[in-house]
Order: structure tokens, then C-alpha cells, then sequence
């Protein structure tokens, strides 16, 4: 097995089960001990060019030198540890934002506090055949937005950047 | 082919004249011929407009056509840079006459070199003067002249230099030329007509404009594309490699801004000149800057800050937007592979799991990753990106790209330079081929406006000897002779 | 000149011509600059294409930018794209987060995604599906008026509608034709492409990157930027065709592969290759040409206790640049690496590889204790040059860029509050320059003014259209 590692080790009796990913561009050319995010066994595994060139052989006892970033289990419906669960998968800092959603993120304001059109659902406004004119009629079409937009310019919360 | 001989190699410099073009011949294996291309055309149904094509756009074709410029007249001055060279080069091979301003002690670029090994750079066959590659690869269909313009003659045969010429390109630091009086607001008054394209790294004014240092260097390519955040989001996460080993932002390995805002520069040129000529408008000036026209082009990624603040990371050789979209090393190198609707996702996954069963079985039955939007969390990417290795690491690149196509995929290697000039496709149009310069048969990357029906591209000569142009240029642009142009060699100022 | 010799008129002088002249000549140059291309002030001079109208039959980031640069330059830009659906680039947004709602009113849960910013701005967004015969014959009502389209099908798959050149050319003989996409006429005409293809494909991605001893691998460039860039030489090719028509009269069709455009841009890699024979590999960070000038790793973060990851853990690179002998003299003797300094005084010793790694590693041990602005403060105190690898908030937050009007907020007709970072940034132009209306609009936005206003086809017969997905 390489590149994923399959832990089968025994835990209260069970399978662990667990698969570990090695992601491809830090395992690639890598020496060094690695532990299950499940059960937290300690697999020493050497890569040369993606290929297991050693291991993954365990070593009770002995502390992992890195976490596998991701984890899951196929037989518990893919259950998984995403990056950066303490102790199991290591963390992602390489992000845009502190925490990520992804899914659509429901934005009324910009940055700087003004009105921007990234919330769903908008309530119809085309014309003939889908046309549309050059302004968005927020006050008609989404008075709630509008109410608070107000609120904000009242209470200095829109800047120019 | 070549004689059979005898050779001893102690030192790299024995190596140099073993590789040059007459003794190992290029192609190595012969490009495509039509027959072997036409059952393509066939497959298809598109042999008559395809036949259509070659006869009407090929690359052959291309010198007995017109040239879209032709008559206009460019002057360029700069140094360093490939901005302004690169524009330059796009308005000499579109058929103006364009005219290179160097000092008389020259550009320093002729003088680089890789590594700095003085064995790479070109020597004229005729007269043995040396000078860079990338000096010549950036100098095409250009007249190079030399002239001091730090001198007070050398100001004024500036001026006469710009007194008719269409468009002036300007490579130099912010207010050199002004500070000289032969900057745009002296120059105006002299050629209203004129369009003056300044081309830098962030500007002539404002708070970050180009600097030089104490000592008068200039800012070279990366600064420009550090300063729009271009090279931050560049390169590969520090969770996937460590810092100082790979996993830091990456600058491009050419001086990417540069050639950005060469094109830019053009594009602007002609626009202005289009208001010039067909709307009734005058000269003026132009402003480009690599970070900016740079920045034009990042994407979304600043548009996305003033969003919600997101401060786009890098990611690699994997797109944050698509999944799959991305290069994962193989085998012999690097493999591109791209299939994100579920029709072409599910494709990749038919194809390896031929060799790799498990790839399916762990894939396809994830319930994550059943929905296109989500299989772009970053969790995802890593899953479906260690599995797609894992299959890689055990595939040569043309075996991924032959088991790949089979699959409808969008897939490709990473080709280094020999490949990609050996590659049929490549060779067929073709995108690199040889070309006789001063410098002997050189081989060089074609012109990708080449392939036009009426006035393609081209590239007549490249590069040219410091100051080759001298004496025709003076004399038909200025009207001086030969015995003014050596006087004023004399003295330095040519 | 004044008939009386004893009369100077201020005109016949050389040098400023009014009081006004006079002051300009007189004024800083950057003042002088700011002045005449005066930011803010854009919409109240001449578009410089004026009367250029094209259309953009496109999809993605390639071609579809080809056009924007011609609308952003005062051209009047038709987009038409499916029915219902769009270009597909509108589904695609980083992470999945980010939309801007409607794609058009009949699917009010979907949105624009933020991929399909900056390529298509001041467009006018129309709706037809080409398989309608009846639609062709609409087609050529609008190539009959318009200077030229850009488009990017499979080759041979417009030529069977007969809307390829061979066809419009007959319609119109100054029509103005490109194709945009990967490969162009050869034994890989049919491939596909993408910009990541083109990156890989042409040598870029060889030598971008950290080199291999460095522990390194070959890395995408971060934006599409073979789309992009192609995008403008496609614009390039067309302003040069639009100029050859000035004389001849004649329209032209323009095969453009954008394949090649990396190939191109690789400076000596390709002659390199041909003459020693020689594979050029990544270099990571620094330059193979100077030394030194590269970008170095400090040991401190910028803004420690930032929120966002990326100001608190990578605001620690600093850009370089000292490889001329005065500026690497001092840069040795502020960072204490005299040694150096007396083992490369002369730039092709220094420039060599063994020496590049040496001296770099040096300057990031200088660097160990410090901040990226630490760095940079003190080389630049001492007069040379360094700066920081900024981020997209401090690109934001600059200075610069708000000045010169290349970053700023845009009130954007449809979708509000959007900030803006193209368009303007691609060059300021002191009489006639480019200018941004709106960045994108809903699918079929103007089915009506395009097909009732432009062609003066029956508000009942848009309807229609409408009704049975023609448009």
C-alpha cells in the first residue's frame, strides 16, 4: 500500500479501519513517522518518488514526526477528519479566511458596508425576456436590506474603503 | 549528417560547439506530414474546412502577405527590461519600422547571461560581437542605433529622432526623460501627434513609484508582480512542503509582468492611434506598468477581498476552483489532468480505476464527493488528489495522456523545453522552428499572430549588433551623413 | 509671426505658449502626470473605439477577455451566450463561496460565481441558441452591422452552421474574425484546452517553481494567465487587423492559439535548447541571469497576530535586488557577509548556482530574526532596493493604487458594491481612456435592446423566441 495508509490495526477487538492520505506533494520523497488519526498507531514509512520504499511498518511506543492531513472511513459512511482536528490530522493554514465555508456565502454588504447583490433568493425584476435595465431597485425590491443599510450609514458603519 | 569524430570532453566549455544546430540537427524526429494529419480532419468531418484553413492561415504563408503596420513609425528607449522590448517587438512584427535607442555603452542586458557563463552568449558569425539570449530573443524586427542621450547633442538628434515618428516607447526611469527635456510635456510641443507609451514596473508617480537604489540600479521583474500580490498567491501551501523547501510563495520563472505589460502597451498604442487617425484626436500619453497590468489580470483575487475579506492563499499545482483542474507528479515528471462537470469527473474515475481498482471504490462511493460545488472543499482536493497520485506514481506521462484522451479527458504533461520542441503538434504548425539570424540558425518560438488570413505576424531578423542601424537611421530619419555620424561617434554621443 | 518686428507675441517664442503652459511646464513631472491623466475623470473624454462593434461569441476567461479589452477601450460589445444556461465560467467561484445573484430571474438560487469576474465587463449580454436556423439568419442581421466577432468552438462546428469566415466574409467583407483555443490546424486541432493545459504543455510550468535539490515541484502560475495574456495579444492582433482594414478595406480572420502564447514569452529558453543543447530547469525564487535579486524568507511575521492566515503566517517575504557590484558591496557589508562579498566581487561569479545558493542562504540566516519590514527598512535605509511580497489586502490597502484610480470600488448597475481591480489598471491613457460601466450582467439581459432596439424585431417575436428557448 502507498500513499494511502490502510490502519487495520486491532482496536477493542475491531479493525481500525481507518485510511490515512498521504497527500502527494509532502510525500513524495519523505522519511519518517506518520500516525493513524484514528487509533493513533505510529507507522514509520520511507517514499522515494511516490513509490513505499519502506514501510509502513509500526513502532509502538515511539512519537509520529507528522499527521496525515485528512483521514476516513469507508466502512462508517466516509466518515472523516478534515484538516486540522487536534491531535489526528494536521492543520491547513494556507487559507483565504480564518474558517472556510464551502458553500455560498450570503453577503448583503461589502467590505465596506454598501449593499451587494450575493444573497439568494432575489425576488424577480427582469423584463421582457429576461432584460434587465442599468439599476437595482433596492429599495423596492429588497426593503430589508435597504432598512439596514440605513442603520448602517446612521451609525458610521460605511466608509468609503 | 555530420562526420563521425573523435572528441575529448574535460570541461563544459568542450561541450559548446557539440550541440550547436548544424551538428545535432533539429527536429530530431520529422514533424507530422499532411497525410498523417488529414485522417484527424477526416474523423472529424471537417477535411474541407480544415483543408480551408491550411491553404488560408499557415505559418508558411506568411512572409508574401502585407503587414499591418507597415509605415508606422515606432521609437523605443529603455534599458533592463523586457516591457518595453516586448512591445517593442510586437510593433516590429507587425510591420512597423521601429527604431531601438541604446547608449552607446549599450544595453546591459546583451550582457546577460544564464548563470553568467560567458560561453552562452551569441556571437555574430560576421563580425564576432557577442550578446545575450534573452537580449536577442526580445529584439525582433528592430533597427538598433545608438545615443547618449545624457549629452546635450545627443538631446537635440533625440528630438529630430522624435520629430516624426508615430509612437514613442519610453523603458526609462519615472522623469528621466523630462528631467532631460525630451520627456513627453517638451516633446508634445515639438510632435503633437505623437503617442508616448511609457512602460515600467509601478509607476512614474505616486507613492510607490519605480525606485533606484543609491547606487542607481534599477527595479527589475519580480518587483512588480510582489507588489500586486501576484507572487504571494503563487507557489505551493507550506502544509503540503516546508518553508525555504518549496512550500513558500513562488516568483514565475520569466519576468512575467514584463511581457504583460508589453502587450498591454501595444494594445493601447493602437487604440490611441485608432483615435488618432480615425476619430480626429491628437498624441498623448500612455502609461503601463507591469504590477497593474498584472494586476488586471489576477483573476478575481482582489475583487474577492472586498467581498468578505478573503485573502486568496496559494494552492500549487491544484486549482481552488475546480476539482479536478490540477498537475500531480507521475512517474516521469508531471501530468495534468482536468474534468470537473460529473460527465468528464466520473470519466477520470472509469479510466484509473482500470489499473488502480480502489480509486473507484473510494472515490465514487464517498457521499462528499457526490455534488460538483462540493468536491471543491479543500478536503476533497487533497482525497482526490492523493488517490489520482497514487495512480500517477505508477504511469509514465504518455501512458496518462494516451489512457486519459481515450476518456474524452482534458490532459497534458509537463513538457520541458526539449519536449515541448520536439512535440508533433508543435512542430507541425510550427511554434518553435529555426531561423537564420546575424547569430547563425537560431531556433526560436513563433509569433501566435502568425496565423492570419491578411497581415500575419512575423519575425523578419532578431537581435543586431550595438548601434548595427547607425548610419541608415540617421540618415533617413535626421538627415545625417555618414561624416556627422562618426564625428558625433567621436565624441561620444553615438 | 507679428508684422511689426518690434512686437513679440508670446506664440512666436519657443517654450509655453499661456500662463496656464507655463505652469504645467513648470509643475514637478509626477505632479504633472497625476494632472493630465487625472483619475476620476475618465467618463468625460472620447472613448478611443469609438464605433467598433463586436461580437463575442465566448465562453471561459480567453476569449471572452479578447472583447473586454475592445468595451473597457469604448467599444460596443454584444456577449451572446445559451439560453438559460450562460458560459459556463459564470458557475465557477473559489471554494464555492462566492455569487452574485441572479444569473437571470427564472433561477433566482442561482448566481454568477466570482470566476467570471474581469472578463467580460461593459457588455451587452444577449441569449441564442445557434442550432435555430432561424436564429443563423438573425446572426447575420448583427455580423452585417458589426465589425467583427471572436469566437472559441471546436473548429469546423461554426463553418457547419455556415457562420464561419468563409460564410460571413461573403456578408461582409471588412468583418473582422477570430478564433481563440488551444492548438489551431494540425494533428491536435480537436484537443481541448484550458489555461492550466497551456502552462503545462509549453514549457512554462518547467521553469516555474522550486528547483528539485531544493525539495521543490513545478507550480501552476496563480491566475489563468495564459488565458489572460493570450486574451490581450488576440486583442493585439485584432487592433493591427483593424488598422490594416484602415487601408485595404478588408476584413481578415485571425487563428489564435493560445497554446503557444507561453512558448513565446520564454525569453532565451527556447534558443537555449537549440544551440547548447541545454534543458532549462526551475530556479525557484531566484534569477538565473542576476544575482542577487531574488526573494528571500524572513524569520518574523509581519502582522503576528493578524485574524487571517495569511497575514499572520506569510507576511515574511521580502523581494531583493542588489547584483550591480556597488549595490552588492553594501548589501554584504549591512548584513555582515564581508566574506562574500571578497568571494564573488565580480557579478558572473556570484550569478554562478553554487554561489546563488550560498549567498541567499546567507542573507536568510540574516534574515532569521527579523520581519519582512524589518528587512526591508533596513536595506532601504541603507539605499537599496527591497520590498515586501504583498497580499490582496495590502494591495487593497494601498496607497498607490487608490491614487492612481487601478483599484477602486465600482457601484455596479446590477450587483452594487463591488471592488474593481482591471480595466483601469491595464493602462492609464491621458486623452481617450479605458473606462468600466458595469462588470458583468444577468443572462439575456439585453435580449431586449439588442433584438427590439438594434435589429427592430417585434417585442411579440421576442416573446416568443423567448418562450421556445431560441433565445
Amino acid at each position: 500500500m502507498c500513499d494511502i495508509i490502510w490502519c487495520k490495526k486491532e482496536v477493542g477487538g475491531k479493525p481500525c479501519d481507518t485510511i490515512n492520505y498521504l497527500d502527494p506533494y509532502c510525500f513524495w520523497n519523505w522519511e519518517g513517522k506518520i500516525n493513524c488519526a484514528e487509533c493513533g498507531t505510529v507507522y514509520y514509512i520511507h517514499m522515494i518518488q511516490g513509490f513505499m520504499y519502506i514501510g509502513p511498518e509500526e513502532r509502538p511506543g515511539e512519537e509520529p514526526d507528522i499527521m496525515p492531513l485528512y483521514a476516513d472511513k469507508p466502512f462508517d459512511g466516509y466518515s472523516n477528519y478534515r484538516p486540522g482536528v487536534e491531535g489526528r490530522t494536521r492543520p491547513y493554514e494556507c487559507k483565504p479566511r480564518a474558517q472556510l465555508k464551502g458553500v455560498a456565502d450570503m453577503v448583503k454588504f461589502s467590505i465596506r458596508g454598501r449593499p451587494v447583490r450575493g444573497w439568494r433568493p432575489q425576488p424577480p425584476s427582469a423584463g421582457l425576456a429576461g432584460s434587465f435595465a442599468f439599476n437595482w431597485d433596492i429599495q423596492k425590491l429588497s426593503p430589508e436590506v435597504w432598512e439596514e443599510y440605513q442603520k448602517k450609514l446612521a451609525a458610521g458603519e460605511v466608509k468609503d474603503w | 549528417m555530420p562526420e563521425k569524430r573523435d572528441i575529448e570532453i574535460n570541461s563544459r566549455a568542450d561541450t559548446i560547439g557539440l550541440m550547436d544546430m548544424d551538428v545535432r540537427p533539429y527536429p530530431v524526429t520529422p514533424p507530422p506530414s499532411y497525410d498523417q494529419v488529414k485522417p484527424v480532419y477526416e474523423r472529424r468531418k471537417a477535411l474541407e474546412f480544415c483543408d480551408w484553413a491550411e491553404d488560408n492561415l499557415r505559418f508558411e504563408k506568411r512572409y508574401p502577405k502585407d503587414e499591418a503596420l507597415s509605415g508606422l513609425r515606432v521609437l523605443d528607449i529603455g534599458l533592463w527590461r523586457l516591457g518595453h522590448k516586448f512591445c517593442a517587438s510586437l510593433f516590429g512584427e507587425s510591420g512597423a519600422e521601429v527604431v531601438s535607442i541604446e547608449p552607446p555603452s549599450g544595453d546591459p542586458l546583451r550582457k546577460l547571461t544564464p548563470f553568467g557563463r560567458e560561453e552562452y552568449l551569441l556571437t555574430n558569425k560576421l563580425t564576432g560581437e557577442k550578446c545575450g539570449m534573452e537580449f536577442v530573443n526580445e529584439t525582433v524586427n528592430k533597427h538598433c542605433i545608438t545615443l547618449d542621450v545624457e549629452k546635450e547633442d545627443g538631446r537635440e538628434i533625440f528630438k529630430k529622432l522624435a520629430n516624426n515618428v508615430d509612437i514613442l516607447i519610453d523603458g526609462m526611469p519615472p522623469g528621466y526623460m523630462d528631467n532631460l527635456g525630451i520627456g513627453y510635456r517638451q516633446l508634445k510641443e515639438i510632435n503633437p501627434r505623437m503617442i508616448y507609451v511609457w512602460i515600467g514596473m509601478l509607476g512614474q508617480w505616486g507613492p510607490w513609484k519605480d525606485k533606484q537604489s543609491k547606487f542607481g540600479q534599477w527595479e527589475l521583474e519580480p518587483f512588480a508582480s510582489c507588489a500586486n500580490a501576484w507572487v504571494h498567491n503563487t507557489g505551493l501551501a507550506q502544509d503540503l512542503l516546508p518553508r525555504g523547501k518549496g512550500g513558500d510563495p513562488t516568483r514565475s520563472g520569466i519576468w512575467l509582468a514584463d511581457y504583460v505589460a508589453g502587450g498591454q502597451g501595444y494594445v493601447n498604442a493602437l487604440a490611441a492611434l485608432y483615435w488618432r487617425e480615425e476619430l480626429g484626436g491628437t498624441g498623448q500619453m500612455i502609461e503601463v506598468t507591469g504590477a497593474e497590468a498584472l494586476m488586471d489580470i489576477l483573476d478575481f483575487d482582489i475583487t474577492w477581498y472586498g467581498f468578505n475579506a478573503s485573502i486568496k492563499a496559494r494552492s500549487g499545482g491544484w486549482d481552488p476552483n475546480l476539482n479536478q483542474y490540477a498537475w500531480n507528479p507521475c512517474k516521469d515528471g508531471y501530468m495534468m489532468i482536468g474534468g470537473q462537470t460529473d460527465k468528464l469527473w466520473y470519466n477520470i474515475g472509469f479510466c484509473l480505476e482500470r489499473d488502480f481498482t480502489q480509486f473507484g471504490r473510494l472515490i465514487h462511493e464517498d457521499p462528499f464527493l457526490k455534488e460538483m460545488g462540493a468536491r471543491n472543499a479543500l478536503h476533497a482536493l487533497i482525497k482526490t488528489y492523493t488517490l489520482t497520485t497514487r495512480w500517477l506514481r505508477d504511469t509514465n506521462r504518455v501512458e496518462a495522456e494516451t489512457k486519459l484522451l481515450e476518456y474524452q479527458l482534458a490532459a497534458g504533461p509537463i513538457l520541458y523545453i526539449d519536449e515541448v520542441c520536439e512535440f508533433p503538434h508543435f512542430k507541425y504548425r510550427p511554434w518553435v522552428y529555426v531561423h537564420e539570424t546575424d547569430y547563425g540558425p537560431l531556433l526560436i518560438a513563433s509569433s501566435p499572430s502568425s496565423y492570419q488570413v491578411r497581415a500575419p505576424f512575423r519575425c523578419k531578423w532578431m537581435g543586431r549588433d550595438l548601434g548595427y542601424d547607425n548610419y541608415e537611421i540617421y540618415l533617413k530619419w535626421t538627415g545625417m551623413g555618414q561624416n556627422k555620424v562618426n564625428e558625433m561617434k567621436q565624441k561620444g554621443v553615438i | 509671426m507679428a508684422k511689426d518686428p518690434r512686437v513679440t507675441n508670446i506664440e512666436d517664442l519657443p517654450g509655453p505658449k499661456s500662463k496656464g503652459e507655463m505652469e504645467e511646464w513648470k509643475m514637478p513631472y509626477e505632479e504633472y502626470c497625476k494632472k493630465i491623466f487625472d483619475v476620476g475623470n475618465e467618463h468625460a473624454k472620447p472613448r478611443p473605439l469609438k464605433g467598433i462593434k463586436w461580437l463575442s461569441c465566448t465562453m471561459y476567461i480567453f476569449t471572452p477577455h479578447s472583447v473586454a479589452n475592445l468595451a473597457e477601450l469604448g467599444a460596443e460589445c454584444i456577449k451572446i451566450e445559451m439560453p438559460r444556461m450562460g458560459d459556463a465560467m459564470r458557475h465557477t467561484s473559489p471554494f464555492n463561496e462566492c455569487y452574485l445573484y441572479p444569473l437571470h430571474d427564472t433561477r433566482p438560487m442561482t448566481g454568477t460565481g466570482l470566476g467570471f469576474t474581469n472578463a467580460n465587463p461593459n457588455k451587452y449580454f444577449i441569449t441564442m441558441d445557434y442550432h435555430i436556423p432561424e436564429m443563423v439568419e438573425i446572426f447575420y442581421g448583427l455580423v452585417k452591422k458589426f465589425d467583427g466577432l471572436t469566437e472559441l468552438y471546436r473548429p469546423g462546428t461554426l463553418d457547419k452552421w455556415k457562420m464561419s469566415y468563409r460564410y460571413l466574409s461573403e456578408i461582409n467583407p471588412r468583418f473582422i474574425y477570430v478564433w481563440g483555443g488551444g492548438f489551431g490546424y494540425g494533428p491536435k486541432i480537436f484537443g481541448g484546452s484550458y489555461d492550466i493545459l497551456g502552462q503545462a504543455h509549453a514549457g512554462l510550468a518547467s521553469i516555474s517553481g522550486m528547483h528539485e535539490f531544493m525539495g521543490g515541484h513545478c507550480t501552476k502560475q496563480t491566475n489563468w494567465v495564459i488565458d489572460w495574456q493570450s486574451s490581450n495579444l488576440i486583442t493585439a492582433s485584432i487592433l493591427a487587423a483593424i488598422h490594416h482594414r484602415r487601408k485595404t478595406n478588408l476584413g481578415t480572420m485571425i487563428e489564435f492559439s493560445q497554446v503557444q502564447v507561453p512558448t513565446r514569452m520564454l525569453g532565451h529558453t527556447t534558443t537555449m535548447y537549440g544551440k547548447f543543447g541545454i534543458v532549462r530547469q526551475r530556479w525557484g525564487n531566484w534569477d538565473t541571469q542576476l544575482a542577487v535579486h531574488g526573494i528571500i524568507l524572513c524569520g518574523k511575521s509581519d502582522f503576528p497576530d493578524a485574524e487571517n492566515p495569511q497575514d499572520k503566517f506569510d507576511a515574511r517575504y521580502a523581494m531583493v535586488s542588489a547584483f550591480q557590484d556597488a549595490d552588492f558591496k553594501e548589501l554584504c557589508a549591512i548584513t555582515g557577509m564581508k566574506e562574500l562579498y571578497e568571494k564573488y566581487k565580480a557579478h558572473k561569479d556570484r550569478v554562478e548556482g553554487e554561489a546563488q545558493v550560498e549567498i541567499y542562504s546567507a542573507l536568510e540566516r540574516w534574515a532569521a530574526d527579523k520581519s519582512r519590514s524589518e528587512v526591508c527598512k533596513i536595506l532601504n535605509n541603507a539605499g537599496l532596493l527591497a520590498e515586501p511580497v504583498r497580499n490582496d489586502r495590502e494591495v487593497y490597502e494601498s496607497p498607490h493604487y487608490r491614487e492612481r484610480g487601478t483599484v477602486r470600488w465600482l457601484d455596479d448597475p446590477l450587483f452594487g458594491d463591488m471592488l474593481l481591480h482591471a480595466g483601469y489598471s491595464s493602462g492609464l491613457m491621458e486623452k481617450s481612456p479605458r473606462r468600466i460601466n458595469w462588470h458583468w450582467r444577468p443572462v439575456g439581459a439585453d435580449n431586449k435592446k439588442v433584438y427590439n432596439e438594434m435589429l427592430g424585431i417585434p417585442l411579440s417575436k421576442i416573446q416568443e423566441w423567448y418562450d421556445k428557448a431560441y433565445i
